[in-house]
């Protein structure tokens, strides 16, 4: 579906994007991971055909982006990082304003925007002026806007960016539903447990170079593996304190996957390398061992710490001279 | 054969929807009524109209005075409108989009030109009624009228020509404005310091010449020195005022310069001084608009993005 080959982009000196190759499949939702200014947004715009690439080529469906970007135009559908909206024009004059050119007009028109309204969970605000939305409505309006012209390829740069939980969970289930219809869709991130959830594979992107891509579980095994459990356990004081995490602690050392055990005040905090069926394996051993678990969760990751593990330290200098 | 239907630009459609809501254009159309009534109410009462004795033939001043006063305001207004047309998308962020639709950067640069014309158009209308005093009482022709409407529609698709093109290459929207004004006044400038520069390399050349024969120049001897005003976008709406207004054109202005020297191609070049610098005009402008599209095409597109992190 979408193929890059050797892209890269100069600004004047500046190695924006450097020589990068990826390969996403059809009905892939694929998910670029990157600190600011890795190049995300750069390679987004070329695959959309809004930049010319210094080198390499981009095809989209088999069709040259740098060559004939005007015929893939019909094929991509771009939500940018940062977009306004018009004053004065209320949602549905919005979706006919960006329907009319492509073409699409009168009872067409109003089939596909009640459709896509529907799916971005807008109905209710057809008549409201755009400009009164909420940030987190803004932006899957532009997702639906995105797919007036039923694009194969959608192309969303940061869409969660500046939306509270309660607009992303809304944006994330948006983006599930796409999934679903099948589209290849490439999202951009640079929260990696964010898209984790959502995207099939993924690629981290660092400094204009893409260090690792594949299937999601794989990267977030190789990468996520050390992330420490916190166990709390509930005393039901027939033992001492000092028993039970002698308890807890014996019967953890014996799981395969655990490496270290230190104790808090009140939690286990456990070094384990598993993947997430390993650690839920490992709750349900504690749990039918008679323990009495009050809280188990997994420490999440930050990008930055992702970042210094696979770039050895230095993955999160982004400012350059 | 296909079936080609005629549809409107997207762009001037929902730009006519927008500004069609804005409270702005409302008041904007309140001031410029209350500036003809202004207007009208002065020419009256300068004419004696409020007096005994009436000359309504002196209400024909109505015309030029109203006429070049919207001219003006034309002038003024189309410009500020289109010099934030396409930088003001690019501050909005919404060319981005665009550029992503099937859209022509061409379409996009005409439709935003097209939008201002719009709304001179329903200026326009709104001051019909006043420039028809100068019709009913004072017996100006109705042709006239009609000459008047197509001079503002020329003289605001020129200049909002200018400012889409300044609005391309300039980020911000106010920088474009002054851009907008300072490339319209060169250019008008520029047709009078080019005509200046030329009658007096002729006159130094015939002075010359007529010196060694013992005789003094008189009158322009290059016939087509005129003719680099046709350069200035309101040579066309000079030359339709006179018209209106006396029995005198260019033509016969020119004619009189050169002392009747002139030969046949100049002499339907200066009679058809209308349509030709129209047309030179209208060339000029849309020579502007391609350029502002070629400048938001992507190939041309080198604009800095915001550093961000
Ligand atoms: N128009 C531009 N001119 C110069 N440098 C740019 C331009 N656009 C982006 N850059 C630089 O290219 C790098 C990559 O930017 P970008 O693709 O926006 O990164 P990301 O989206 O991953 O944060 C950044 O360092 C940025 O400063
Ligand atoms: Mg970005």
């Amino acid at each position: 579906m979408l193929e890059i080959q050797n892209l890269t982009k100069r600004y004047g000196k500046f190695l924006a994007v450097n020589e990068l190759n990826l390969h996403v499949g059809k009905g892939e939702i694929f998910g670029f991971v990157g600190p600011n200014g890795a190049g995300k947004t750069t390679t987004m715009r070329v695959v959309c055909g809004l930049l010319k690439a210094t080198s390499g080529d981009v095809f989209v469906d088999g069709i040259s982006a740098i060559k004939s970007p005007s015929s893939i135009k019909r094929k991509v559908g771009y939500v940018p990082d940062f977009f306004g909206v018009y004053d004065n024009l209320k949602v549905t004059e919005y979706m006919e304003f960006y329907g009319s050119l492509y073409g699409i007009e009168g009872s067409d028109m109003e089939t596909i925007t009640d459709g896509l309204l529907e799916l971005v969970n807008l109905t209710d605000k057809k008549d409201f002026y755009v400009d009164t939305l909420s940030r987190g409505m803004k932006q899957r309006l532009c997702v639906a806007r995105a797919l007036i012209h039923d694009p194969e390829l959608l192309v969303l740069d940061e869409p969660n960016s500046g939306l509270d939980p309660r607009a992303r969970f809304e944006m994330k289930e948006v983006l599930k539903n796409l999934g679903s219809m099948g589209k290849t869709i490439i999202i951009s991130s640079h929260i990696l447990p964010e898209l984790a959830e959502m995207c099939s594979s993924i690629g981290i992107m660092e400094k204009g170079r893409l260090i690792a891509s594949g299937k999601v579980e794989e990267i977030m095994e190789k990468s996520f593996g050390s992330r420490p459990i916190h166990i709390k356990t509930f005393n039901d004081s027939q033992a001492s304190e000092e028993e039970a995490h002698d308890n807890l602690n014996r019967l953890l050392m014996e799981q395969p996957n655990v490496k270290r055990v230190s104790f808090t005040e009140d939690e286990a905090v456990v070094t384990f390398t598993g993947s997430e069926e390993e650690s839920a394996k490992l709750l349900k051993c504690l749990v039918s061992s008679g323990m009495l678990i009050s809280d188990f969760y997994r420490e999440k990751e930050d990008l930055e710490s992702l970042f210094l593990e696979i770039t050895g330290g230095d993955g999160n200098e982004e400012k350059e001279a | 054969m296909k079936k080609k239907k005629l549809k409107m630009n997207p762009i001037l459609k929902k730009e006519l929807v927008v500004s069609s809501r804005s409270i702005k254009m409302s008041m904007a159309l309140m001031c410029v009524c209350g500036m003809l009534t202004l207007i009208v109410i002065a020419v009256l009462f300068s004419s004696g109209s409020f007096r005994y004795s009436y000359d309504y033939s002196s209400l024909i001043m109505l015309f030029p005075v109203l006429g070049i006063a919207e001219c003006a305001l034309i002038s003024f207004m189309v410009p500020i409108i289109t010099a934030s047309s396409i930088s003001g998308e690019r501050e909005r962020q919404t060319l981005d989009i665009l550029l992503t639709t099937p859209i022509s950067t061409f379409s996009i640069a005409m439709g935003k030109l097209n939008s201002a014309m719009a709304v001179v158009l329903m200026y326009v209308v709104t001051s019909i009624p006043f420039i028809s005093i100068a019709f009913v009482l004072g017996g100006m022709k109705w042709t006239s009228l009609f000459g008047l409407i197509l001079m503002y529609i020329y003289i605001g698709f020129y200049v909002g020509s200018v400012g889409v093109f300044c609005s391309s290459i300039v980020k911000k929207s106010i920088a474009a404005t002054i851009l907008t004004v300072v490339i319209g006044c060169s250019i008008i400038a520029g047709s009078f310091i080019l005509y200046g520069i030329s009658l007096s390399v002729d006159y130094h050349a015939q002075a010359e010449a007529l010196l060694a024969a013992g005789k003094e120049a008189s009158g322009i001897s290059a016939t087509g020195i005129p003719a680099i005003l046709m350069f200035n976008p309101y040579a066309p709406v000079f030359d339709f005022f006179l018209r209106s207004l006396s029995s005198y054109s260019v033509y016969e202005l020119v004619d009189r310069a050169c002392n009747g020297k002139m030969n046949g191609f100049w002499e339907f070049i200066y009679k058809a001084w209308i349509p030709l610098s129209v047309l030179i005009n209208v060339a000029i402008s849309l020579l502007f608009v391609k350029c502002a599209a070629l400048k938001i095409s992507v190939t041309r597109n080198k604009k800095k993005r915001k550093v961000k992190g």
